[in-house]
C-alpha cells in the first residue's frame, strides 16, 4: 500500500499528467486553429496537383521549389515556432489563468513530474499535426512530375521530419520556460520571434545567437530570399545546428523544471 | 483507448506509412540508379574523367525551353524528321539520357566519350552511317562490337559504338576502344572523387554536372575587379570541387555549389558573386530585366561550399534575347518628274 505522505514516483506521475494534458490539448480550440495552420500547405499541395491535372494554368514554381518553400520559409521560420509559442506558453500559463494550478500542486506529485508530463503532452500533440502535415505535403508535391525520381529527394523529407520534431522541441522548451517563469508570455514570445530571431540574417556570428539560425542549417532547402538574408545568408554545420538545438533543448527545460519548482503562484482572487 | 490516443496513433500510423513508402521509393531509385543520378551503364565511362555531366532527354524534350527555343537554336522540325526517315531514330522519342565524361582543357586534349541511353533500330542507323556520303564512314570489329570511324585522316578520329540496342557509344576512336574493352569493368567507379561528387547531386535533375579539383585547376586565379580601375583585379579562392544541377520546366532553375579549401575562402567567393550581381543591378536602369535576373539568384555559404541558386522565368530570358536588328525602309523611288 501506497504511504499516502510520499508523493508518487515520478513516471507514474508524469505518465497521469500527461494523459490527462493530451486529452485537454489535442481537441482544444487551440489545437485546432494550430492544425489548420500547420496543415495549409497540405491543401495547398492538393490544388497545386488539381492545376496540374486540369492544365487550368501553368504553375510558376517547380513542385519541390514550392515544398522547399514551405518547409524552410512557411514551416520552419514561422508557423512551427508559433505553434510552440502558442502551445508551450500555456501549459502552465493557462492553469495560472483559469485557477486551477491549485488542483495539481495539491495533489502529491512532484512538480518537474506535472511539467514534464505536460512538456510530453505539448510534444505529442504538435508531432501529430504537424509530421503526418509534412509527410502528406511532400507526397503531394514530389509525385507531381510522376513517379520516377522520387527516391531522389526522400533523404529531404526525412531531414525536414527531424528539423521539423527537433524545431518543435527546441522552441517548445523555450517557450515552456517563458510560460513558467512569466505572467503574461505571448508578447515576450513574440518579440522574441519577430524581433530576435531577426539577427539569423545577420554577417558574422550573430545568427548562432538565434534557434532559427541552427534550425534551418539542418535543412537543404534553400529557397531564394531578398533583403538582409540573400545578403548575408550562412548555413552553419548540420552536426553542429543539431548537437546545438538538443543542448538548448535541454537547458532550456531544465531551466523551466528548476522555476518551476521553485515558483510560488498566487491565483488571483 | 480515449480519443486522443486514438488521434496520436492515427498520425503515428501516418508517418509510419509515408516514411516505409519513401523507403521504397529510396530503394527503387537506388536499384535503376548506379551513384546519384548516374545510370549503371554509365560506369564504362572512362575512370580518368575530371567532370561527368548529364541530360535527361525526355524531360528536356518536354520542358517550355525546349518548346520556345529548339526552332531559335537550328534543331529544325524538317531535320530532325529528315534523320528519323534515314536512321528511324526521333531523338526526342527514341533517347532517354545523354552522359558525358571528359578531361575538359577544350580542343583535342579533352578526350570526352559521350554515352546514349535509349531505344536504337541498330540495322537502320548503322546503315544510314553507311551510306552517308559526307560521313566517309568506315567499320571496324572491336572485340565482337561494331565500330564506326570517321575522318580517318585526322590526328584522333571520332568512332561511334552501339554496345546493345539501348547505348551508344561516341568519342573519339581510342576512348570508344577503351571502353568497350573495359565494358565489364565498371571503370568510372575507380574515380573515388567523381563518385564521391556525384552522390551528392540531387536526382530527378534535367541536367548536372560534376568536376574535380583537376578540371577546377585550370581555372583563372583573378579577375578584372568590376567597376575598379584597369589593371585592378580580384583574386578568385580556388574551388575544389563543383556540382551543377538545373530544371527546364516551369522555369531555368539552376543550383551550383562550389566547395573552397575553407570557409573564409567560401566568404570570399560567395563576396566576388554578390559583387557581380550588384554591378548587373546598377546597369537596371537601362536594362530593367537585368534587375529581375539579379533578384532571382542567392548566394549563400555553408561551411566551405558556396551555393548559387537561380530561378529565371523564361520571360526575363527572352527580355535578356539581343533584339533583332530592324532593317530600314527601304526609300521608294522618286516619282519622275
Amino acid at each position: 500500500m501506497r504511504d499516502p505522505n510520499r508523493p508518487i514516483p515520478f513516471l507514474p506521475a508524469a505518465r497521469a499528467v500527461f494523459d490527462l494534458a493530451l486529452e485537454g490539448m489535442a481537441w482544444s480550440r487551440r489545437s485546432l486553429l494550430m492544425g489548420l495552420l500547420v496543415a495549409l500547405p497540405v491543401l495547398i499541395g492538393l490544388a497545386y496537383r488539381i492545376v496540374l491535372a486540369t492544365k487550368a494554368a501553368a504553375p510558376t514554381l517547380p513542385p519541390l521549389d514550392l515544398y522547399a518553400v514551405i518547409v524552410a520559409i512557411y514551416w520552419i521560420r514561422n508557423v512551427v515556432p508559433l505553434a510552440a509559442l502558442f502551445h508551450a506558453t500555456a501549459l502552465v500559463a493557462d492553469e495560472v489563468e483559469g485557477r486551477t494550478l491549485t488542483y495539481l500542486l495539491t495533489r502529491p506529485l512532484e512538480r518537474p513530474a506535472i511539467l514534464l508530463g505536460k512538456f510530453a503532452a505539448y510534444l505529442a500533440t504538435t508531432l501529430s499535426v504537424a509530421l503526418p502535415a509534412v509527410v502528406a505535403t511532400f507526397f503531394l508535391f514530389a509525385t507531381a512530375p510522376g513517379l520516377p525520381g522520387v527516391g531522389a529527394s526522400v533523404p529531404d523529407l526525412f531531414r525536414d521530419l527531424g528539423a521539423m520534431a527537433l524545431g518543435l522541441l527546441a522552441y517548445g522548451a523555450l517557450f515552456t520556460l517563458l510560460g513558467v517563469a512569466l505572467r503574461r508570455p505571448v508578447i515576450p514570445g513574440l518579440l522574441f520571434l519577430f524581433g530576435w530571431e531577426l539577427l539569423a540574417n545577420l554577417p558574422g556570428y550573430l545568427p548562432r545567437l538565434t534557434l532559427t539560425a541552427w534550425l534551418r542549417s539542418l535543412v537543404r532547402h534553400r529557397p531564394a530570399q531578398e533583403g538582409l538574408s540573400e545578403l548575408f545568408g550562412q548555413v552553419l554545420p548540420a552536426g553542429l545546428s543539431l548537437a546545438v538545438l538538443v543542448v538548448a533543448s535541454a537547458v532550456f527545460l531544465a531551466a523551466a523544471v528548476f522555476v518551476f519548482a521553485r515558483r510560488e503562484y498566487v491565483m488571483e482572487q | 483507448m480515449t480519443r486522443s490516443r486514438l488521434f496520436v496513433l492515427a498520425s503515428a500510423i501516418v508517418v509510419a506509412m509515408g516514411v516505409i513508402a519513401g523507403l521504397g521509393a529510396l530503394w527503387l531509385d537506388s536499384a535503376r540508379a548506379a551513384v546519384g543520378p548516374l545510370p549503371a551503364e554509365a560506369l564504362v565511362l572512362p575512370a580518368d574523367a575530371r567532370f561527368v555531366m548529364g541530360l535527361d532527354v525526355k524531360r528536356f524534350t518536354a520542358s517550355p525551353f525546349y518548346a520556345r527555343f529548339a526552332s531559335q537554336r537550328g534543331m529544325r522540325p524538317e531535320a530532325l524528321r529528315e534523320l528519323e526517315e534515314k536512321t528511324g531514330l526521333d531523338p526526342a522519342r527514341d533517347i532517354d539520357q545523354i552522359v558525358i565524361a571528359g578531361q575538359g582543357g577544350g580542343g583535342a586534349t579533352t578526350k570526352g566519350l559521350a554515352l546514349a541511353l535509349g531505344r536504337f533500330d541498330l540495322y537502320k542507323l548503322g546503315r544510314a552511317i553507311e551510306t552517308a556520303p559526307k560521313a566517309k564512314a568506315s567499320t571496324l570489329n572491336h572485340e565482337g562490337v561494331t565500330v564506326y570511324l570517321f575522318d580517318e585522316e585526322a590526328r584522333e578520329p571520332g568512332a561511334l559504338a552501339f554496345l546493345d540496342e539501348h547505348s551508344l557509344l561516341f568519342g573519339t576512336r581510342e576512348r570508344v576502344e577503351a571502353a568497350i574493352s573495359s565494358r565489364t569493368q565498371a571503370p568510372l567507379r575507380s574515380n573515388a572523387a567523381l563518385m564521391a561528387l556525384l552522390e551528392k547531386v540531387k536526382g530527378g535533375s534535367t541536367f548536372w554536372m560534376v568536376g574535380d579539383q583537376s578540371l577546377l585547376a585550370g581555372l583563372p586565379a583573378s579577375i578584372p575587379a568590376p567597376g575598379a580601375g584597369e589593371g585592378a583585379t580580384v583574386s578568385l579562392p580556388a574551388l575544389r570541387s563543383l556540382i551543377v544541377t538545373g530544371d527546364l520546366d516551369p522555369q531555368v532553375s539552376l543550383a551550383i555549389t562550389g566547395e573552397a579549401s575553407d570557409e573564409m575562402a567560401a566568404r570570399n567567393l560567395a563576396d566576388v558573386v554578390r559583387g557581380f550581381l550588384a554591378l548587373a543591378n546598377l546597369q537596371a536602369g537601362q536594362r530593367p530585366e537585368l534587375a529581375r535576373l539579379t533578384s532571382a539568384v542567392s548566394v549563400t555559404t555553408e561551411a566551405n561550399r558556396v551555393l548559387v541558386s537561380a530561378r529565371v522565368p523564361y520571360e526575363v530570358l527572352e527580355a535578356l534575347q539581343p533584339k533583332p536588328a530592324v532593317k530600314p525602309e527601304a526609300k521608294e523611288p522618286a516619282e519622275p518628274k
